[in-house]
């Protein structure tokens, strides 16, 4: 890390990291484009994990690297399958519904 | 001398809870749980950052979407900051990008909540067990 610094503060230009900083700071400023197709609802995916992580971290009584990925994985999964069953359901319904 | 000791068991939840609010994980970190509090300000800081990112600070909106703004604020009192921002109509942000960036800094927003409750229940347990030794 410290390498990376000492590197940065040598070779990049105070004008590079300047625009560098606004960029990153700009693109808080204008929103994504994101269209409405299917592939939408996949941003959900990075909301469960921090969901299931963070309800983790709050309910292990100690934390240990490997059990509680293990743990925040399993509940991960289940939350997936648990919407997956119930868009299937809801899909169904539908399909009976206007057949 | 006991109203003393449970005043002091007050302030210090309360002080746990107010860190906690301040920073995701300060509270835990008080408590001296530095794994936990690490992995819960990674998760709600990079959430609340997603959302930000996904719809930018126009997604903050003390106006016209009170509710999303209030659990917005259970992040941190710096939400004000961009929510200031935000009020004067600089940001206009709308559709998809509007509705994910809203779910992303609203949950990340509930989530230090549930953190917030878990330190000050942590506190006060911890308060206990001395008490009781």
């Amino acid at each position: 890390m410290l390498f990376i610094w000492l590197i940065c503060e040598k070779y990049i230009q105070p004008e590079t990291k300047m625009s560098a900083a606004a960029f990153i700071l700009a693109s808080f400023t204008s929103p994504e484009r994101i269209s409405t197709n299917p592939q939408s609802v996949l941003w959900l995916l990075p909301l469960v994990a921090a969901i299931a992580v963070v309800y983790k971290a709050t309910k292990v009584p100690t934390i240990k690297i490997s059990s509680f990925l293990k743990e925040a994985v399993i509940l991960f999964g289940s939350i997936i399958v648990f919407m997956l069953v119930t868009a299937l359901v809801l899909c169904a319904l539908a399909w009976l519904i206007t057949d | 001398m006991t109203q003393l000791s449970k005043q002091n068991r007050t302030l210090s939840s309360l002080s746990v809870g107010v860190l906690a609010w301040l920073v995701p994980g300060a509270g835990h970190f008080a408590l001296n749980e530095k794994k936990r509090a690490a992995i819960i300000f990674a998760a709600i800081v990079l959430t609340f950052c997603a959302g930000l990112y996904i719809g930018s600070i126009g997604v903050i909106d003390p106006v016209n979407a009170k509710p999303w703004y209030a659990a917005q604020l259970m992040n941190s009192p710096a939400v004000a900051i961009l929510g200031y921002l935000a009020r004067t109509g600089n940001y206009p942000v709308y559709g998809r990008p509007n509705e994910i960036g809203q779910i992303y800094t609203g949950i990340a927003g509930l989530l230090n909540l549930l953190c917030i409750v878990n330190a000050v229940y942590m506190a006060h347990l911890r308060k206990i067990h001395t008490a009781g030794d």
